[in-house]
């Protein structure tokens, strides 16, 4: 049963241009990460000229760099969403919703270039105080497709826990829980996620009207 | 009580990140507040600066969590003393000015650091926690071992950040830890 949810992400609409350097600054990053990247690199692998790039990114290569994060940011929730709304139980919505954040966090050459090679470019944005917005962030973003079968608040909180795991184990690999493949998942899900849903959830009942 | 000569050169490492910041420390600065010379100082550290931060940053972590152990030595039972645990560390990170102080100036040459740590952290914690899980009532079909490492996991999750939670208000605490640490772990009664 589909469900209609407001994806609190960016809808991009940006011209073709503008995407194919994004696109391409993406690569360069994903092949020699952020500080060796220059613009020249970028127009050459978009293949148009420096003076383009600066016309659609006056703020240069910082400009460029943010809105490839932004872009991302919105590739990988868009994508998220897609696999949740076919969720048809709650159990479902944390099995897909952390293998498809595991999977694009694993196959993700741009991050994994940096978490490997540049990590002081990319931690600051995922630490500590900045984690909270990213807890924040990603339960806002999950919580409407567990509302389904629970309270608001349950919801909430429950897409908070899921996410704190899915931190864990991307930050953290573990020998035991592999986070893209789907039954390892569901084993994590069903031992540790399911149980600490709230009073209000009721997974054997169909979905709330 | 003997400090090794190793603890000795960590400690003045510390003592100068907290007044100059980790860019600005020198080896230099670490062996003059360690009364000895750079080659002493190399001796130990082969590595030299990248390699004296790196230990100092583990060394730091790793007596976090001995004041840690310490403070929720004499709790009652299990489901307190996570309590105790989490207010404790997330206080403790809240009131610990030399990471405050890094984490706002440079939080990107502490954060790779940290992170490589990491794993020795939640090892850390993991085998504190394992003989205490193993005296309760699992959950069918849970290891000690597994449910430990979920806990460690959860614990570092709340500590680095809180989240929805407000982790000094005790009750919102109790309810971390029945509602969402243990709920997976302990059998139902």
């Amino acid at each position: 049963m589909p469900v209609a949810v407001t994806v609190p992400v960016l809808e991009l609409g940006l011209g073709t241009q503008e995407q194919r350097i994004i696109d391409a600054a993406l690569a360069c990053i994903g092949r020699w990460g952020t500080a060796k990247t220059t613009l020249d690199d970028v127009a050459r692998q978009a293949r148009c000229s420096r003076a383009t790039v600066y016309r659609l990114f006056p703020g240069g290569k910082e400009a460029l760099l943010d809105a490839v994060a932004r872009t991302e940011l919105a590739r990988f929730f868009g994508a998220l969403s897609r696999r949740l709304a076919t969720a048809v139980t709650p159990e479902d919505v944390f099995v897909a919703g952390m293998t498809e954040a595991g999977r694009r966090i694993r196959d993700h050459q741009g991050l994994q270039f940096l978490l490997a090679h540049e990590p002081g470019v990319i931690l600051p944005r995922l630490a500590f105080a900045r984690a909270d917005e990213v807890l924040r962030h990603a339960s806002a973003f999950a919580a409407p497709y567990l509302e389904r079968w629970m309270a608001a608040d349950d919801a909430r909180r429950a897409a908070e826990f899921a996410t704190r795991l899915t931190l864990s184990y991307s930050i953290c690999p573990s020998s035991e829980v592999d986070l893209t493949d789907e039954e390892s998942v569901r084993a994590l899900v069903r031992t540790f996620v399911l149980p600490a849903l709230g009073p209000s959830s009721d997974p054997e009942r169909g979905p709330r009207p | 009580m003997a400090t090794s000569v190793r603890e000795r050169i960590l400690e003045a490492t510390y003592v100068c990140v907290a007044r100059y910041g980790m860019g600005k420390t020198t080896v230099e600065d670490a062996a003059r507040q360690a009364r000895m010379s750079r080659a002493t100082l190399y001796r130990y550290f082969p590595g030299g600066k990248d390699q004296l931060l790196a230990e100092t940053v583990g060394w730091e972590a790793t007596r976090f969590f001995q004041r840690l152990a310490a403070a929720v030595a004499a709790t009652p039972d299990f489901a307190t003393m996570l309590e105790e645990a989490l207010i404790f560390a997330h206080r403790a990170i809240e009131q610990h000015e030399v990471l405050q102080k890094v984490l706002q100036t440079e939080p990107e040459r502490l954060l790779p650091l940290l992170t490589v740590e990491s794993d020795r952290i939640l090892a850390f914690i993991q085998s504190f926690l394992e003989p205490l899980v193993a005296r309760e009532r699992l959950a069918e079909g849970l290891t000690a071992p597994r449910a430990a490492q979920h806990l460690a996991r959860m614990l570092l999750s709340y500590t680095a950040a809180q989240g929805r939670w407000d982790l000094a208000d005790r009750a919102q605490v109790a309810q971390i830890v029945r509602q969402e640490l243990l709920a997976g772990i302990l059998r139902q009664p």
